[in-house]
């Protein structure tokens, strides 16, 4: 029959004499009566409803948008109680053997001691960690939240493959799965009694609940971000528990507690439901180059300020070399027969085993301790001769690192594609819940991962897919319907946004805003490099120019280039390596992005790719002919003028308008009075020159409309004052001027709506950062800019302008410190906590 | 001998860090070599600082600073009382073969001082040593003194001629370092030969009244301690081919540098830092 596979396996569904064994008889025959195509149309649908509720696994990293969809196959996989029941008391008695374990070599190392075990592969696992000894576990238990891999023996035994106990990865997968399948096949599940795993999700947050005295504990899911291959997993347990998504730079830790940072303060943090691997957890503990963790995080937890679920150091219990030490295990703390068997595991450490698995070395599969990578077999096809050698030379370099088990241990199963059946091989995860009375509840259900066309495995992370996974309700248990009313999301909490999230979005603002402009001036001086100036106007538009953009480059910029050529215009939109070219600049703004990805929309993502795209699809090569220079450098400005507002429409409909949101606006607002200021500022020293007609009003004329062009305003001066320009109304327009886009006193209105608006900022911060916004209005509304241009000196001496200038724009930049010691990084709510500096 | 010591950790920020967590390994064990007469732990800016005794039994202080600080100064003050270690006798006399066949009964004890780290590699040139130095058939002591000296001729001591992060196999190839790098070495030909062995980061006095002056970094010192039969640790300093003595202080101990460093930081909101470490270490007269 298996034709497919080199070895000999259980059949899942048929029995030996070809017909279909008893549990599946019923589905089949159902599925029989159905025409091809009616599969095939059931098919589609399940995949796409999978992909509507956003599963995903994403094993592609580098597409962020291009995830993976969750494969699910229509037949499920069933088990009656007859065959589950013994595997669930097998599953308990190997969790509470494993936690005696893990307590024991965490404290005395008594199965040591009596040698029981190895040393080796124990306090030599790259999983034991020393700083997680002597440190509190939640209830005094590791392991509360567990996985089990499971599969079949060839003759039909289930057997555990490897141990997930510290990490039920796929937990969600198994869930989504029965969702989806309910949905596409409705009918299956009325007249079928099978257990409900719908209450799964509570089940969890009531034991993370548990593990603080608080009544109300803030309880957070830390993963490490998008880039995980999981990360659909973790937003869909965070929304489903209706605890907030948090990464490491969300959380920071304070006189040994350890707090959430918002918009709206500082919030203590109680309970961490961790999906971060312990190494990547803490930097101070932990490896030392983890920029995911959280430092400090096992101090608190060693003071007791927070709980970590599961415990710091269960990992141990996942190490492969302790499979073959099961039984031991078992035995040693139980005293009592293992109930379920382990599929016979060979750690390569051990010289016997090692050369008992060398001589037979096709017939195995060979994993690495650590982790899922497959080196050798796997697949159920005899390797080979090349792969058998290059597995060979591997394993004999640091054969402690490897095991091997049995290629004949995968069940055979049917699984649909396309309306056809396609014969596949399958395993299971079993998930298990320490309850808060400290009983093991196994959940009736499992994620159970078959191989696909496009992976001859079953592990998720090397491309396998799945199967819903049915345990049948006993003759004593009452059946469970789906209950639809568990299906909602949970309420999301109302601490808004994380600062971190709100730091990334002020900081999209900022870039893009700068990006804008920059392009903008870059583009207003190639047109006019079109339009055929003559002598007496270029020359007084150079220095206008030449005043300006310097300003907008990043202080302590090395080069101060010229921008009176192409090819320094051509520098400053698409050098990579000048820090305030736009190229650069836009770059900035896409890494805040991505940083955010999984708040952003879809579409304002797709606006954000399609401008650095277009930007990096341009060979930066200065050396080309000017007019080559000049075209990049005014189709590529004129594109990123659209794209950018573009991306601020787009977002603005698309996306939530929450705190993120509004501090992407807070920051465009800002960059863009800062910008004004700037030039505005840089401009008042010559303004003593112009106002005394030196040049003649011509001139004047000539370089204040430069300028106002630069700054993308002259159409609007002309619409405000219908008058040629001068420098006292010019001055009125870009300071203070209530409804003009560049203003700066329109811009601080903004921000400051913005910080009213946004209701989940109740802080004493919020009072501080709008007393700072609203001195700084009164000031540029009180400024009398008639005396100023009055006053002007004869000379080098600094005008009265100019240092007035000079003061506004300081304020209005110390503003930025105001706006992030408030909302972003906390120094204000913090302060009154700690002595001073120094 | 009675000292004072001021040990004084500075890190400069290129900008202006947002947030910093230092963990600390300061706190002078008392021994009966050694007396703590007075201790102090200075961390500025001012913050809450907590501590708790890591695996390896050292004292360890917790500190973090979530404002926005220019620079972070760490000042260990100390005032303590040595005295010279009396050799264990009993521990030293058996031979190598002996002694490694009793230490074996210790088990899990002494696994983490026979393995080797990231930073202490076995094997290697350590072999070689192991075989030449640490003769199955001759007393322990003999041993140790021998590689001691061994290690104190052939490796020329040169003060920044390496790294925290130097590998040990640049040191064999170089045959100069640092005593942090002395000690690595003999760690490795040590562990090589199946003697249980750990790192060992403190003070020593660098200008004696008499005698010619020890060598030390103008920071902290380091050596190695070993374990021999009767499970008792004894500590040899192979940058000055001595025994450990009334000129040296022991601060922390661990399985090599890593576990042992006096001072370690995350820092965020600055891209780099420099560390300036600045170590005096005063004998003040006692009346006899």
């Amino acid at each position: 029959m298996s034709a497919l596979w080199h070895f000999r396996t259980f059949d899942e569904n048929f029995g030996p004499d070809g017909q279909p064994r008893e549990v599946y008889r019923d589905l089949f025959e159902r599925l029989n009566r159905l025409p091809r195509h009616e599969v095939r149309a059931l098919d589609g649908r399940l995949e796409a409803t999978m992909r509507e509720m956003g599963v995903t696994f994403d094993i592609h990293r580098e597409l962020p948008w291009c995830k993976r969809g969750w494969f699910c196959d229509l037949l499920p996989q069933i088990f009656t109680p007859a065959e589950w029941d013994p595997l669930a008391a097998g599953i308990r008695q190997r969790l509470r053997a494993f936690e005696m374990f893990l307590q024991d070599i965490h404290s005395k190392k008594q199965i040591l001691l009596d040698g029981i075990l190895p040393e080796r592969p124990v306090l030599g696992s790259e999983y034991f960690q020393r700083a997680a000894c002597g440190v509190p576990a939640p209830g005094g238990a590791f392991l509360h939240l567990s996985g089990v891999a499971v599969c079949r023996l060839p003759d039909g035994q289930l057997a555990v493959k490897h141990h997930y106990f510290s990490n039920a990865s796929g937990i969600s997968y198994m869930m989504q799965n029965r969702r989806a399948l309910t949905r596409v096949i409705p009918q299956s599940f009325q007249d079928t009694g099978i257990h409900s795993i719908s209450d799964v999700p509570t089940g969890i947050v009531e034991m993370l609940r548990a593990h603080s005295d608080d009544a109300d504990p803030m309880v957070v899911l830390l993963t490490p971000g998008p880039l995980s291959p999981a990360y659909s997993e973790h937003c869909f347990l965070g929304r489903r528990m209706g605890i907030p998504l948090v990464q490491g730079g969300d959380l920071l830790v304070l006189n040994d507690k350890v707090y959430l940072k918002t918009v709206a303060g500082l919030s203590k943090v109680d309970v961490i439901y961790t999906r971060l691997s312990d190494r990547w957890l803490d930097p101070m503990a932990f490896r030392r180059d983890s920029m995911i963790g959280v430092p400090g995080l096992v101090h608190c937890i060693r003071k007791k300020s927070v709980s970590v679920v599961n415990a710091i150091g269960a990992q141990l219990a996942d190490d492969r070399a302790l499979l073959p030490f099961s039984a031991q295990i078992i035995r040693y703390y139980l005293a009592e027969r293992p109930l379920l068997p382990t599929v016979p595991t060979y750690w390569l450490g051990d010289i016997d085993q090692r050369q008992m698995v060398l001589d037979d070395l096709q017939n195995f599969t060979i994993r690495i301790l650590y982790g899922e990578r497959i080196v050798l077999g796997g697949d159920g096809n005899l390797p080979s001769h090349e792969k058998l050698e290059a597995a060979r030379a591997e394993i004999l370099k640091n054969p402690a690192l490897f095991v091997a088990q049995p290629q004949s241990c995968d069940a055979e199963t049917i699984s649909f594609q396309d309306g056809d059946r396609r014969r596949r091989r399958q395993d299971h995860i079993i998930f298990a819940l320490r309850e808060t009375g400290g009983d093991l509840c196994v959940f009736p259900g499992a994620l159970t991962r078959v191989s696909t066309t496009e992976s001859e495995f079953t592990s998720s992370e090397l491309g396998g897919g799945s199967k819903d996974t049915w345990v049948q309700a006993g003759a004593d248990s009452q059946p469970d319907e789906w209950d639809s009313a568990h299906q909602a999301d949970g309420q999301i909490p109302t601490h808004g946004v994380t600062s971190r999230v709100a730091e990334a979005y002020y900081w999209i603002g900022r870039y893009l805003e700068r990006a804008y402009d920059l392009a903008g001036m870059i583009g207003a001086i190639e047109s006019l490099e079109l339009e055929e100036l003559n002598p007496v106007e270029r020359m007084n538009y150079r220095p206008v120019w030449n005043r300006i953009l310097p300003m907008l480059e990043v202080a302590g910029s090395a080069s101060r280039r010229t921008i009176s050529n192409p090819e320094g215009r051509y520098r400053l939109t698409f050098d990579p390596s000048e820090p305030g070219s736009v190229l650069s600049t836009i770059h900035r703004a896409f890494a805040n992005a991505e940083s955010v990805l999984e708040t952003l929309s879809l579409e304002a993502w797709g606006v954000m790719s399609q401008l650095r795209e277009k930007f990096d699809a341009v060979a930066f090569d200065p050396a080309a002919p000017t007019e080559t220079l000049a075209a990049a450098s005014r189709e590529l400005c004129l594109f990123a003028r659209q794209a950018i507002p573009q991306f601020f429409g787009t977002s603005k409909v698309t996306m939530l308008a929450d705190d993120g949101w509004s501090f992407c606006e807070i920051g465009q607002l800002i960059e863009r009075a800062a910008i004004t200021a700037n030039a505005t500022t840089s401009l008042s020293a010559s303004l003593v020159d112009l106002s005394r007609d030196r040049h003649g009003p011509h001139a004047r004329e000539i370089r204040l409309s430069a300028f106002l062009r630069m700054l993308g305003s002259r159409d609007i001066y002309r619409r405000v004052y219908q008058m040629r320009i001068e420098p006292l109304p010019m001055l009125e327009l870009l300071w203070k001027n209530p409804v003009a886009p560049r203003s700066v006193l329109r811009c601080l209105t903004g921000c400051a709506s913005r910080i009213r608006e946004s209701e989940s900022n109740l802080s004493p911060a919020t009072g501080r950062a709008l007393a700072a916004i609203e001195a700084l209005q009164q000031s540029i509304r009180s400024t009398d800019w008639e005396t100023l241009l009055e006053n002007l000196p004869a000379g080098s001496a600094k005008s009265k302008l100019q240092a007035h200038s000079e003061d506004l724009l300081a304020r209005l930049l110390a503003l930025h410190t105001t706006i992030c010691d408030s909302f972003l990084n906390h120094q204000v709510l913090i302060h009154g906590e700690t002595e001073s500096l120094f | 001998m009675l000292f004072e010591v001021v040990h004084a950790t500075t890190y400069q920020y290129a900008e202006t860090a947002m947030e910093a967590y230092l963990e600390t390994r300061l706190t002078p064990p008392t021994r009966p070599t050694q007396q703590i007469l007075s201790h102090r732990i200075e961390f500025l800016p001012a913050a809450q600082a907590s501590d708790y005794i890591d695996y390896f039994g050292n004292l360890t202080s917790f500190y973090s600073m979530t404002l926005r600080h220019p620079r972070l100064k760490v000042v260990n003050s100390l005032t303590v009382r040595t005295a010279t270690h009396r050799l264990p006798a009993g521990g030293l006399a058996p031979s190598v073969a002996e002694a490694r066949q009793i230490l074996a009964s210790s088990g899990p004890r002494i696994f983490d001082y026979l393995q080797p780290t990231a930073t202490v590699p076995l094997g290697g040139p350590s072999s070689n040593w192991a075989r030449e130095f640490i003769r199955p058939n001759l007393p322990l002591g003999d041993c140790l003194e021998r590689l001691n000296s061994a290690i104190f001729s052939e490796f020329k001591y040169h003060s920044g001629s390496t790294e925290v992060d130097t590998p040990l196999d640049k040191i064999w190839e170089r045959r100069e370092g640092v005593c942090q790098d002395f000690a690595h070495v003999m760690l490795s030909v040590l562990r090589t030969a199946g003697i249980p062995c750990r790192y060992v980061c403190g003070y020593i006095e660098t200008e004696p009244a008499a005698g010619g002056p020890l060598i030390g970094a103008v920071a902290t010192h380091a050596w190695v301690e070993v374990l021999v039969p009767g499970m008792e640790w004894v500590a040899l300093d192979p940058t000055n081919n001595k025994w450990q003595g009334e000129q040296h202080i022991v601060v922390a101990v661990g399985r090599d540098y890593l576990d042992a460093t006096p001072v370690k930081g995350t820092f965020k909101g600055s891209a780099s830092q420099k560390m300036k470490v600045r170590v005096t270490m005063r004998r003040i007269p006692e009346k006899p």
